[in-house]
């Protein structure tokens, strides 16, 4: 009985710098966040001000607008081409297969202010790309602007389909070859089995994916900051120069449009969690 | 007339020769087994009659069509695993009603439902896989094949991940549901007692070739070579010259005599054998006595050879370790190969 209090202090002592770490970085700044965000500017009066000015401004709404469906749809369009992605990585040799995760990891690593700068160097006003197609007279991508949402959401896909990748294919490693069998043995296609047995199968992981994604491409910052600066109205970008602009700065404010940040993730994660129980009533 | 026919099907995987010149025939509603060690591509047979593996050379019949060259989906034969490969996003009923909604037949509910009744999982309907014992996945496997009636049940070793216990009990329900529906089966397994009481015929195979065919008993007192000899029935197998020498008589010719273990008889050494005419009597010591269950099997050894002799276990122990006996061969149970 001593020995197994005692074997379990050992263990709890060495669970510490992990307890540690969780407080220091992650509690305790968001304890201190909620808490900043229901002050004043001033920093001394409660009040739920922050927020109504938040819901009141233009400004600001149309930020958490833009932040959300920047990361909805390059979620969606990460995930989709991940799925399809990680299948087709499952045909190919364990020796490949590999290779291929190796260079999805390091892609996926690749973002922030030198992803954009790559991109800017390519295919920016004056980029490689740009010029070389309009010396050939391509008029493909005269339309196209780096700086616009679609340039934006180029780049976030960018770094978000690796990512997605290598957190799906490990669960094709669970979709067993004699469920194919028996259920072609029972008449079904290889899109039944697909739609009512691959798919239902992988969705856990596909929507965990999701959400992993959507709260990356929410939070993301560095990139959105070195493509677009502060010309376009992103919640983090918001935040950004609230707390660490030289012109205004409002901490109270930024914590209170971080606490809606997280909401959004915190929310996204719950309805997409339920969508999902909805589907796989095997899952309790 | 034959209901299936598997006319010299040869199949190889990179150069590796898994079925050779395979043929076997099966009449309407017959319980055939496939037995053999692992690795002699029973299962690889099974899968090349469900579809999911091509065979190089040779076809396959069921019901008086050629069934060699079509997918899995359209031959009409249903498949139950060793692991049971339920879906696991779906309950019993789901499962079971899965190929019946991929044909889009009607009436799916009640031909469910009468299924379920079949194999004894009444009140299962919305239990996920997960939930069920090894056993209750392994009737819904059995439901899910048998719901489409297909011509013929394949079964690949369906009962050898479960203990003892559940494994007798459904060997029994497994035949009683073949026999209720008529439905012609070919059960895979290695297990040569399982074959033994489940089978109307056995099929023995060895390194991809079928060996000896035949009714249970005929193979068990029958055996065509020392492989199913040894395999089927713990045979005692001797070569012809070392047998000549045990028995000091050369009466038998061939190769090999085949003896089973339960014929022989041990007598103490003062006694004498039993009608010379009849039997030969060998000088032996034990050298071991186990117990299996109701069965207690002695180690015989005499000039260098052994002899396993089984005895039924309500005799209680006739022969300590150590003590000299006298082994009764009975001549007519000599089987020469
Ligand atoms: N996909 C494959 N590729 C290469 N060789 C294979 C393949 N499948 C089976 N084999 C080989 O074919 C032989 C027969 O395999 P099979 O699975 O039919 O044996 P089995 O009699 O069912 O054995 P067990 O009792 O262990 O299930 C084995 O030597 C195996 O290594
Ligand atoms: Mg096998």
């Amino acid at each position: 009985m001593r020995k197994i209090k005692k074997q379990k202090i050992y263990l709890l002592a060495l669970l510490l710098p992990f307890i540690i770490f969780v407080i220091g970085f992650e509690i305790g700044p968001l304890v201190a966040m909620i808490k900043n965000s229901f002050y004043a500017d001033d920093g001394i009066t409660v009040t739920i001000n922050q927020y109504i000015t938040i819901f009141k401004s233009k400004f600001y709404l149309s930020g958490i607008k833009n932040s959300l469906i920047i990361s909805l749809v390059s979620a969606v369009i990460s995930v989709t081409v991940a799925v399809i992605a990680a299948y087709s990585f499952t045909k190919f040799s364990s020796k490949i297969q590999n290779r291929l995760l190796m260079i999805a990891n390091m892609t996926s690593n690749f973002e922030g202010i030198p992803l954009s700068f790559s991109y800017i160097i390519l295919l920016g006003n004056n980029g490689l790309f740009t010029l070389l197609f309009a010396q050939l007279g391509w008029d493909l991508f005269a339309d196209f602007n780096l700086y616009s949402w679609t340039g934006l959401i180029l780049v976030y896909v960018y770094f978000q389909i690796p990512l997605a990748v290598m957190l799906i294919y490990p669960s094709y490693q669970g979709i067993k070859k004699q469920w194919k069998e028996a259920s072609s043995l029972l008449g079904g296609s290889k899109a039944s089995f697909w739609f009512r047995i691959g798919i239902p199968v992988l969705l856990p992981s596909i929507v965990g994916t999701f959400t992993i994604l959507f709260a990356n491409a929410m939070g993301a910052y560095a990139t959105a900051y070195a493509l677009v600066g502060s010309n376009y109205n992103l919640m983090s970008l918001q935040i950004a120069s609230l707390v660490a602009s030289d012109v205004t700065l409002k901490p109270q404010l930024g914590s209170a449009l971080g606490v809606l940040l997280a909401s959004t993730m915190i929310l996204a994660m719950w309805f997409n969690e339920r969508m999902m129980r909805r589907i796989r009533r095997d899952l309790r | 007339m034959s209901y299936v026919t598997i006319d010299q099907v040869t199949k190889s995987y990179d150069n590796q020769v898994v079925l050779e010149n395979i043929s076997l025939t099966l009449k309407k509603g017959e319980f055939a087994t496939l037995l053999g060690q692992s690795g002699c591509g029973k299962s690889t047979l099974l899968r090349s009659i469900a579809g999911l593996e091509g065979v190089n050379v040779g076809s396959i019949l069921i019901d008086g069509k050629d069934i060699t060259n079509l997918s899995p989906r359209q031959r009409e034969v249903g498949m139950v695993f060793q692991s049971y490969a339920l879906f696991p996003n779906m309950n019993v009923f789901d499962n079971i009603a899965y190929g019946l909604k991929m044909k889009k037949v009607k009436n799916i509910k009640s031909r469910v439902n009468k299924m379920i009744e079949l194999v004894d999982l009444i009140g299962k309907e919305e239990s996920y896989p997960h939930q069920l014992s090894g056993g209750q996945q392994q009737r819904v496997a059995l439901a899910r094949a048998l719901v489409m009636e297909p011509k013929v049940l394949l079964l690949d070793e369906p009962l050898s991940a479960l203990d003892a216990k559940i494994r007798k009990s459904l060997q029994k329900e497994l035949k009683r549901i073949q026999k209720e529906l008529d439905i012609t089966t070919i059960f895979v397994t290695h297990d040569q007692e399982e074959a033994m009481t489940m089978s109307d015929r056995i099929f023995v195979m060895n390194k991809g070739k079928v060996v000896q065919s035949g009714a249970p008993s005929e193979i068990y007192t029958t055996p065509a070579n020392t492989f199913v000899a040894k395999f089927i029935g713990n045979y005692n197998v001797y070569s012809m010259e070392v047998f000549h020498k045990l028995v000091r008589s050369s009466e038998l010719k061939g190769d090999e005599v085949a003896i089973r273990p339960e014929v022989l008889q041990l007598v103490s050494p003062g006694e004498d054998c039993p009608d010379l005419q009849e039997n030969w009597g060998i000088k032996g010591v034990i050298k071991d006595v186990t117990m299996t269950g109701n069965v207690l099997r002695y180690e015989v050894e005499a000039d260098d050879s052994y002899f396993h002799v089984d005895y039924l276990h309500h005799r209680g122990l006739m022969f300590e370790q150590g003590s000299r006996v006298q082994i009764i061969v009975p001549k007519k149970e000599c089987i020469v190969l």
